[in-house]
């Protein structure tokens, strides 16, 4: 197809579609003749390459040899949903009989408004993909994620350096003293006790090692080791001494407790592919230079926090921070290779070591499959649910192979969920699924001020952990009549203070929150779209296809008119409104609240119609309707929707797995959802996708040709 | 670093001395930047007028356009074309554009130009790629928003803070002497990738690979002596913390443009990508103070503006506040390239030493289509861009652009990306 044909064909569609109120787009709407010109540039002079030509990098890739899974998904999952279920667009499960003018729809019509990003070989290809039924065939649960790395995310990175890191003030008090039958510590903190008895700080020997952890105060402190309760001696791995005036040599510790600040501040922000919100996407996130230079600094800076030593002492660390660091314990061959740097050295090494800073998930061999081991289960457990390294008793867990099986980690998984930790990881969940963390950054009005952001996103945190944690099940995300405001923002939403905070009747769930109405805005005026497609694609996980070309953009602000009309009138044509009614009929429902989030009874003095449609919840092209007059009416549709609870499964799983969904999904997802209609305990469907084998198993990667 | 540390660098930049000294180590350098701006150009409009971007004439009389006017100056540093496509694949959308926008391959499924130019031609510069936004990861951009793609399928987020990126390309100088540390942690980083790499399949061994590379480019960064006189561009001194702000954005866009030139005038690096908000933009340009799209009464954003309607029409705001933004993105490249031409370097300038490229992700912002593209090649006199002309490539790929820059840049290649025929011909001396 030409350019011109192209063209013309697009004007077409813009201007046949009939539209005529039919769900969706209508494939077989006739055709009519268009425009036929348009102004391209001339002929080319048709150079050939270089005799030497040589291709690096990216080769070129001709259409046809590109798989038809491949160009489905890329051309036409966005309306016909990535099994041919329909959306947007109607299902393509059905039989095509006329091969030749099914290639001859697609190579001239589809994608729709967009012809020419699919030529003839591209459509026969297609063509024969659905006439062959590929959706026919049950999705193959036992395809697994394959084997792969994860590496941590800032969020993870900053909470596991501060479980890794010496609590402020933590010191380990290190001997070597062979045949010693008792050793303590004694110095400026314990009035130089001279026995145990007399409140001397005792060690434990681990052969001849003779160790203890400590906090101290903040402050400098003299002390020494006593062996066998008379022999004094200093520490020789602290060379820090200070001689008294009787001339008695004593250690000398310092300890300094400052604020830390974000380790990773300087580390470049997550890649999301688009459609993916959570900070966690598996295969998107490459180190580049910048994040080797930065885990380069941030592991000098962190590393300095251990007081050094070498020989036994070193390798004694090395084998204890690095079992922790690394979340498996060394090999012999890494012990030499850490333990002859120094404790201090060794500590910088591994922060910036590949064990430390991903994520394995290689398992080893079950069947045809892969099935993590002990030590990768904890760590994946302890990142889903605390975004942080295992605890010891994970650890132990491992360790026993109390995780080798489903119930073992659900046990495991249930203690976890009673540590704050599950809570600060839920919390941060919520932000990335609603959305919203970009609130601190866009431009809005200035009655935004930062701190009201910032308490705007604590107010999600808290309402989302309760709800899962403390609430009454999954329905009240949407229905809730509380909140959790602080006073200023009680304020600002027109509410009386209190914790948690009394919702009054314009508001109800996560729906109210400022935090969702002030990100799907524009810098000056609400936005109808961006809120019906929050609703769609966080809320309900039904993706709409981008807009087409010359869709036209945001509508001036009118003084004359209200946003809801200048929008109705930018989407009326019936091929926009084709895609636009599952949108904006949505989003015209918040117009009540303005694009800071809060209440408006007009609008440039006119009357806002608050109407909105929560049309084909259960899914696009299901042709029902649902009005609704006010966000709590809209969450109470939400909260009885199948819709909503799959996509709440489907978001948590994405979390969890690092990894958008596939078909083969279909059973875990399924399992899940179930799991989670039965109890509609949030607690209940984490445990659950934690033991699930999807979570659980992997298999082999593809090797290279 | 704190502002005051800024100031004290900031005064001891000098210019001139720089210039001096780029002069004198870098007589046959070779570098390649990108300038990206978002949301396109007033191109053929919808209902079929003429392009009222695309500059026109022919050699040594080139008329140019309200919205590329601000190159007046630079015409004979330039190269306009007609009929450069990206391929009919996502015409029409933004992310589409901007995914094959540097890599030439569909759906981003390939390395940038960028990127596998900073493989050869980069290759021994301390830093082999720098990649500087202005407020590029507003509202949590990622994904098909940034434009450089280190592999195929990913790309990369840029450094939005010029404090951090100045820190980061002179700040942090490395001691070799004092810190004997630092060689055993690489070494000890390198021998863990080398046993980690051995228990991976193909797909996750090859990005294991760029871990390598990477931790190899900063080793070789112990090595590199920056040199005294490299201090802050002053323009560094005018940001802040305030990196989110439209009204700021002039000023950090400055400065990161400054502080790319200044690095490249070091030796710092060869490669370097400058990218300006993202696609879909919502960034208030009528907040810009001091330029003529300013109306503090209200909020013009970029892709707003793009969406001017189907035909050029003066009389609609969004069409005159859409032809204003896009001749400021172009005053904006036009400070780029006289900042390269005010150094001399060899028998010429710094200008003639880059190959310098102004690109958006879409042609006309309110059709989107990936045709007749608005590029601008610049600079690279010295390499063999023959300049000051406008050239019709007849609807050849942008990726052949990309082959005759490797080719003038002497990367090794000579197709870059799909459907790519070898370099565009008689654009090279």
């Amino acid at each position: 197809m030409t350019f011109q044909q192209r063209i013309s064909i697009l004007l077409l569609v813009l201007a046949g579609c009939d539209g005529g109120g039919s769900a969706a787009y209508d494939p077989d709407a006739p055709f009519a003749p268009g425009r036929p010109d348009a102004d391209v540039g001339a002929p080319g002079d048709g150079a050939v390459p270089g005799a030497d030509a040589v291709t690096v990098g990216p080769d070129a890739r001709p259409a046809d040899t590109r798989t038809a899974a491949t160009l489905y998904a890329a051309l036409c999952a966005h309306c016909h949903g990535p099994a041919g279920e329909g959306g947007a667009g109607p299902t393509l499960r059905r039989a095509w009989d006329d091969r030749e003018a099914l290639v001859r729809r697609i190579d001239e019509t589809m994608p729709l408004g967009d012809p020419g990003a699919c030529d003839r070989d591209c459509a026969e290809t297609l063509a024969d993909h659905l006439r062959a039924r590929p959706w026919d065939a049950p999705p193959d649960c036992a395809r697994f994620t394959p084997r792969r790395l994860r590496l941590l995310t800032r969020r993870e990175y900053a909470r596991t350096v501060r479980d890794l890191l010496p609590a402020c003030g933590e010191r380990t008090f290190r001997l070597d003293a062979p045949g010693a039958r008792t050793v303590h510590v004694a110095g400026t903190f314990n009035g130089w006790a001279p026995t145990v008895d007399a409140g001397g700080w005792a060690m434990a020997a681990s052969g001849d090692t003779w160790t203890l952890t400590r906090r101290l105060d903040p402050g400098r402190h003299l002390y020494k080791f006593v062996v066998d309760e008379r022999d004094w001696r200093t520490d020789p791995g602290n060379p820090e001494t200070e001689t008294d005036a009787q001339g008695n040599v004593n250690s000398v510790v310092e300890v300094a407790c400052e604020a830390p600040g974000d380790p990773t501040a300087g580390f470049p922000p997550e890649t999301r592919p688009e459609g993916f919100p959570f900070d966690d996407h598996a295969g998107a996130n490459a180190v580049t230079s910048v994040h080797v230079a930065e885990q380069l600094a941030a592991a000098e800076r962190l590393a300095a926090a251990f007081p050094d030593c070498d020989g036994a002492c070193a390798e004694a660390f090395a084998r204890d921070f690095g079992r922790r660091a690394f979340r498996r314990p060394l090999t012999e061959a890494e012990v030499a290779r850490y333990a002859p740097l120094g404790a201090r050295t060794a500590a910088r090494a591994m922060l910036a070591s590949p064990h430390f800073l991903y994520r394995t998930e290689l398992g080893t061999p079950a069947g045809d499959a892969y099935r993590l081991t002990g030590h990768e289960t904890a760590a994946a457990l302890s990142y889903f649910l605390w975004g942080t390294t295992p605890d010891a008793a994970l650890d132990a867990a491992a360790d026993a192979g109390r995780l080798d099986t489903a119930a073992g980690v659900e046990a495991e998984a249930r203690r976890m969920l009673d540590d704050p930790r599950a809570r600060e990881t839920l919390g941060a969940f919520a932000l990335q699924w609603l959305g919203v963390e970009s609130l601190p950054t866009v431009t809005r009005d200035a009655a935004l001020s930062d701190a009201l952001r910032q308490d705007m996103l604590e107010e999600t945190r808290r309402f989302v952990t309760h709800v899962a944690f403390d609430g009454g099940g999954t329905g009240e995300l949407f229905t809730a009549d509380y909140t959790f405001a602080s006073p200023a923002l009680a304020a600002y939403y027109g509410l009386a203070a209190g914790d948690p905070t009394a919702l009054d009747a314009r508001r109800a769930g996560l729906l109210g929150h400022g935090s969702v109405l002030a990100t799907y805005a524009h810098s000056d005026q609400t936005s109808p779209i961006r809120r019906g497609l929050f609703v769609r694609r966080a809320l309900l996980c039904q993706p709409l296809p981008p807009p087409p070309p010359d869709a036209g953009g945001v509508p001036d602000v009118d003084p004359g008119a209200t946003t809801r009309e200048r929008f109705a009138q930018h989407t009326a044509s019936p091929f926009c409104h084709s895609c636009h009614r599952y949108i904006d009929d949505v989003g015209f429902g918040f117009e009540r609240f303005d694009a800071v989030g809060r209440w408006r009874e007009t609008e440039n003095g006119l009357p806002i119609d608050g109407l909105g449609d929560m049309n084909d919840l259960e899914g696009l092209g299901t042709g029902t309707r649902a009005p609704y007059r006010s966000l709590p009416e809209l969450g109470a549709l939400l909260a009885e929707s199948r819709a909503a609870r799959r996509c709440f499964v489907t978001q948590v799983f994405r979390f969890a797995l690092g990894r958008m969904e596939t078909p083969d999904d279909a059973c875990a997802l399924d399992a899940l959802d179930a799991r989670l209609a039965e109890t509609d305990d949030v607690r209940a469907l984490l445990v659950a996708v934690a033991a699930s084998p999807a979570f659980l198993m992997r298999a082999a990667e593809e090797e290279a040709p | 670093m704190n502002r005051r540390d800024l100031l004290r660098l900031a005064a001891l930049a000098v210019p001139a001395a720089l210039a001096g000294r780029a002069r004198a180590q870098s007589a046959r350098a070779r570098r390649f930047i990108v300038f990206y701006y978002p949301d396109g150009v007033a191109g053929p409009s919808q209902e079929g007028m003429g392009s009222a971007w695309h500059p026109t004439g022919r050699d040594g009389a080139i008329q140019l356009t309200e919205q590329t006017a601000p190159l007046a100056d630079f015409a004979r540093d330039c190269v306009f074309f007609r009929g450069l496509s990206m391929g009919p694949t996502d015409a029409g959308s933004h992310p589409g554009g901007a995914q094959k926008l540097l890599t030439a391959v569909d759906h981003g499924q390939g390395a940038s130009i960028d990127q596998v130019l900073a493989q050869s031609v980069g290759r021994d510069a301390p830093h082999r790629h720098v990649y500087l936004g202005a407020m590029a990861n507003q509202n949590n951009a990622s994904g098909d928003k940034h434009i450089s793609y280190p592999a195929a399928g990913s790309s990369t987020p840029p450094e939005d803070d010029p404090r951090r990126a100045f820190a980061r390309l002179f700040g942090a100088a490395p001691e070799p002497v004092a810190d004997r540390g630092r060689q055993s942690v690489l070494d000890v980083v390198l021998a863990d990738l080398r046993d980690l790499r051995g228990r991976l399949g193909a797909g996750e061994r090859a990005r294991l690979d760029l871990h390598v590379e990477a931790v190899r480019e900063v080793e070789r960064r112990a090595t590199a002596v920056v040199p005294e006189a490299c201090g802050a561009p002053e323009s560094l001194g005018a940001v802040d913390d305030r990196l989110y702000e439209p009204e700021r954005f002039p000023a950090i866009l400055r400065a990161q443009t400054d502080l790319l030139v200044q690095a490249m005038a070091c030796g710092l690096t060869k490669v370097g990508v400058i990218q300006a908000s993202h696609h879909t933009s919502e960034l208030v340009m009528s907040r810009f103070p001091g330029t003529p799209m300013h109306d503090p009464g209200f909020d013009m954003r970029s892709h707003q503006a793009s969406h001017y309607g189907a035909r050029h029409d003066p009389a609609r705001a969004e069409f005159r506040a859409y032809v204003q933004q896009r001749a400021w993105w172009t005053q904006q490249f036009a400070h780029l390239l006289g900042e390269l031409r005010a150094r001399p370097e060899g028998d010429g300038t710094m200008l003639d030493h880059s190959v310098v490229l102004l690109c958006t992700e879409v042609c006309d912002g309110n059709t989107h289509l990936h045709d007749d593209m608005p590029f601008v090649l610049a600079g690279g006199a010295a390499v063999g861009v023959r300049t000051g002309r406008v050239i019709d490539v007849g609807g050849r790929r942008h990726g052949d652009l990309f082959a005759s820059i490797g080719r003038a840049l002497g990367a090794g290649f000579d197709r870059f990306g799909q459907d790519s025929q070898g370099p565009i011909p008689g654009l090279l001396a």
